[in-house]
């Protein structure tokens, strides 16, 4: 019997030749439609609602619109001199994400790409590997990567999403004022205060691969001063499938519950208290099961002295114990460790302190101070170790930026971070960035800036296997910072309220980026050396537009050029192939129809391009693909909300990450109905 | 090869088209007018206020009364509220806009917009239009929690609302569920 083939089969059936040139075309008329309305658009000046038109407009409606102040505000997006997109926790419930990862997708200027049924891997600017880890990932000031390899755990990152404000994108470096890791972006999210989160809320959703989702709220009011909220979400999602069709059993479960308090103190002063707690439960392809619980707690303070002088303290820990079965240690049918289990114990106490002021009317300053304690505790598996297996890190920091304003509409903004971490000591992280506001809502910018990412654990201290087992590969205790030069500039516009338009243009020279050399004299182990150097260099391209008040579209595209080299007298025993793994082109399509009746229409289009990823030195591609995500909402009552979304719509099962083999991991089609309920306000 | 030719060829033109939209764009944002003032919106959602407020009988007694909009201290909204109430009519009584000097001037009036920043000011005014059913709406800070009935405030360049429920209560006018779903309700902050 013939097995079904995956996409990635080359010589197989559907013809991957065919895609390629039918997808650029396929697009060129999106986009020559999405283009076309314009010259009528421009002739007509709509650009602006009239008086009229707004007063057909629903409040909903109403609110959505931007206006721009009279009194002047600090720091509009559309005045950000990087290159930034933001995800509204409204849009993200709109287009039927789940979870934090889904809601990604909906970004322009990320890679996502979903591993497994509880992995992705995502990335701004390209290095979107197994071990991804050049994004710094916060929620709500809280670090989220893990400096075990300086890389994020997506299926642990959580939250109920209707309490989710908003996710901001940031590609490009932001060492200097987010600190070491944002070498090729930064991913914001931030939820909502307690006081927008009241009433009692309960959704549930259940499909063929979001097998059930359940999530409940409650938010209360102390003190007319003090509001609350309690929230716990239960999700459970079954696997993704081999190249055979047959169930990869990576199926898993997620629980959380957590809670947020916003308290005005004074009336310049704030304080906010927000904890969380998690269980995941993951199969693994291995047929073992993998578990991981985490706590965290975080306290903030705000204080407003006048308008021109804000402080914010903020303190939090977390905790994550990880336990993961590791399967025997095989290499050319050759068990060198048996099977195990890994754990890892890592503890985080982290407090900052940031203060924004202005002196006269040309600087705007902001400085800040951190500390950061992180005590890491692994149990080494036969298969996996990390020598020592107990760890203290210590991280400070100091950072100081200033905008300028050096003619009417023309800003300098310099700054510098300087950090000290325990492996390579000091490190700086300094950007220069100008703005030009050459008309009101329109800018273009430039930026240099520098950032550096710090040794993770991987890099220093892997044992794969790990003593008395043959040890094949080891982590350098000589590593040093990757870093980054980048070169960005771009463009942002927003005319009238119905379109957006940004682009941003990069070049960054990358220095010590991470290899694996062989041992001279011994051969093995194979150890991480800072041996390769390159340039990656690409354009982010999006539109926002809204045609009329029930249509809303957004599209982007990305082009990304990687070049990536083994520095003279170094050698690369993945022939530079195992740090990126990037598609060279991708474009996204979203659309929003409100329709009469309360029913309301989202569709979200994405192409990507094939990516080159390392075989053990040799490359391998994953086939591009395109794949559609819909929903269909049903707003019953004002409290009362029904919807059906599909994800993966256009494929069985697709692939987006992976090297061809048996345990190649297809994502399959998944449909799922939901029902929320806010009952009572 | 021949294929490979091909897919290249569209990527690029596919990239010149981009670029040709950026410049297309670029140059006709040039010529359109400033953005929205957020008063002409403010404007509006004032105008919808009539629709999601029940104000008692009594107020709206005779035929063809009219529905007064009024201004109490600066006017910060040029034409935009004019423009908005034209024509405009609540059943059937039309709706007006008249401007006050002072909190004492007003006999008729239900839906007052009060710019007036000093807050003791602020208390004499709300005592004085105590048990007549006016509709009170502001936009400076605090304005809700210092008993004004209806705040309007921008946050990251949008409208959003902020309803003294209590307050609007006592004055006897009935706020629509379908409003009170997207507002945030505040109470008076010296109870």
């Amino acid at each position: 019997m013939q097995k079904p083939s995956l996409n990635y089969d080359i010589e197989g059936s559907i013809p991957k030749r065919s895609g390629k040139s039918f997808y650029p075309t396929f697009l060129l008329t999106i986009t020559i439609l999405v283009l076309f309305p314009w010259p009528t658009y421009s002739q007509t000046e709509k650009s602006m609602p009239t008086t009229r038109e707004l007063k057909t407009m629903s409040m909903e409606e109403l609110m959505e619109i931007e206006v721009t102040s009279v009194s002047k505000r600090p720091e509009k997006l559309s005045e950000v001199a990087s290159s930034i997109q933001v995800l509204t926790g409204e849009e993200i419930l709109k287009y039927g994400a789940t979870n934090i990862p889904e809601a990604l997708y909906l970004a322009g200027n990320l890679q996502v790409a979903q591993k497994g049924s509880h992995s992705w891997g995502i990335s701004a600017r390209g290095f979107n590997t197994d071990l991804a880890n050049k994004m710094l990932v916060l929620m709500d000031g809280r670090t989220l990567y893990t400096p075990l390899f300086s890389g994020v755990f997506w299926d642990r990152q959580d939250y109920l999403l209707e309490d989710i404000n908003q996710i901001e994108i940031i590609s490009g470096p932001g060492g200097t004022l987010w600190g070491a890791n944002a070498v090729n972006g930064v991913i914001n999210i931030s939820t909502k205060k307690a006081d927008e989160t009241q009433g009692l809320f309960v959704e549930g959703a259940a499909g063929n691969k979001l097998r059930t989702l359940g999530g409940i709220r409650y938010g209360g009011k102390i003190t007319p001063d003090i509001y609350y909220r309690v929230y716990a979400k239960y999700g459970s999602r079954d696997g993704a499938v081999f190249p055979d069709s047959t169930d990869a059993h990576d199926s898993w479960t997620m629980t959380q519950g957590g809670f947020r308090i916003d308290a005005k103190i004074s009336s310049g002063s704030r304080f906010t208290f927000h904890g969380d707690a998690y269980k995941n439960r993951a199969d693994l392809i291995s047929g073992e099961t993998s578990d991981v619980t985490g706590q965290n707690v975080m306290a903030r303070w705000s204080y407003t002295f006048s308008d021109s002088s804000q402080m914010r303290l903020q303190t939090y820990y977390d905790h994550t114990d990880l336990g993961l079965p590791t399967a025997p240690f095989v290499v050319n049918d050759t068990e060198l460790a048996p099977e195990g289990t890994f754990k890892d114990k890592l503890s985080t106490f982290d407090i900052e302190l940031e203060h924004r002021f202005t002196i006269g009317h040309y600087n705007s300053v902001v400085w800040g101070l951190g500390y950061r304690f992180m005590h890491d505790d692994v149990t080494n598996s036969p298969a996996l170790g990390f020598i020592p297996d107990m760890l203290n890190l210590d991280l400070f920091n100091v950072f100081i930026q200033d905008d300028i304003s050096l003619a009417k509409h023309l800003f300098l903004t310099l700054g510098t971070k300087l950090e000290h971490n325990d492996y390579t000591g000091f490190e700086w992280e300094p950007n220069g960035r100008i703005r030009w506001k050459f008309r009101e809502d329109q800018i273009v910018w430039a930026a240099v800036s520098r950032a550096v990412r710090t040794p993770s654990r991987v890099d220093r201290h892997i044992s794969q296997a790990s003593p008395p087992f043959f040890v094949l590969l080891t982590g350098n205790p000589n590593f040093k910072s990757e870093t980054v030069t980048a070169i960005e500039s771009g463009f942002r516009s927003l005319i009238g309220t119905s379109l957006t338009t940004t682009v941003s243009l990069f070049y960054n020279k990358y220095d010590r980026i991470r290899s694996t050399i062989l041992d001279p004299v011994t051969i093995f182990p194979l150890i991480f050396e800072n041996g390769l150097a390159g340039e990656t260099y690409g354009f982010e391209l999006s539109f926002t537009y809204q045609p009329t008040n029930w249509w809303q579209l957004f599209t982007s595209y990305n082009l990304l050029k990687e070049d990536i080299r083994v520095k003279n007298g170094q050698t690369d025993f993945n022939n530079t192939y195992n740090e990126t793994a990037d598609p060279g082109w991708q474009f996204l399509l979203r659309s929003s129809v409100e329709l009469p009746w309360s029913v309301s229409i989202q569709a979200a289009f994405r192409w990507i391009d094939e990516l080159p990823i390392n075989n053990a030195g040799k490359l391998a591609t994953v086939p591009s693909y395109a794949e559609l995500d819909g929903n269909i909402t049903w707003q019953m009552t004002d409290k009362i909300e029904l919807s059906v979304a599909g994800r993966n719509l256009l494929h069985e099962y697709h692939v987006e990450y992976g090297v061809p083999g048996p345990e190649l991991v297809g994502i399959e089609r998944s449909v799922f109905g939901k029902i929320t309920w806010q009952i009572w306000n | 090869m021949y294929i490979n030719y091909l897919t290249h060829w569209i990527k690029h033109s596919f990239m010149v088209s981009h670029i040709l939209l950026i410049v297309s764009l670029g140059l006709f944002s040039f010529q359109t007018a400033d953005p929205l003032n957020e008063y002409k919106l403010k404007a509006v959602f004032i105008y919808n206020f009539t629709h999601f407020v029940e104000w008692p009988q009594h107020t709206l007694q005779q035929n063809n009364s009219p529905f007064v909009i009024g201004i109490l201290g600066k006017d910060p909204f040029g034409n935009y509220l004019i423009e908005t109430i034209q024509n405009e009519k609540l059943r059937d009584h039309p709706l007006i806009m008249r401007q006050f000097k002072d909190v004492d001037e007003i006999d008729s009036c239900h839906i007052l917009f009060i710019d007036e920043p000093e807050e003791n000011k602020m208390d004499e005014i709300l005592s004085k239009l105590k048990g007549k059913s006016v509709l009170t709406v502001g936009d400076r800070a605090g304005f809700a929690e210092n008993g004004g009935m209806i705040q309007l405030l921008t946050v990251d360049n949008k409208i959003r609302i902020q309803v003294n429920l209590n307050a609007c209560k006592s004055a006897g006018l009935n706020v629509s569920s379908k409003l009170l779903r997207i507002v945030t309700i505040v109470d008076s902050q010296n109870e």
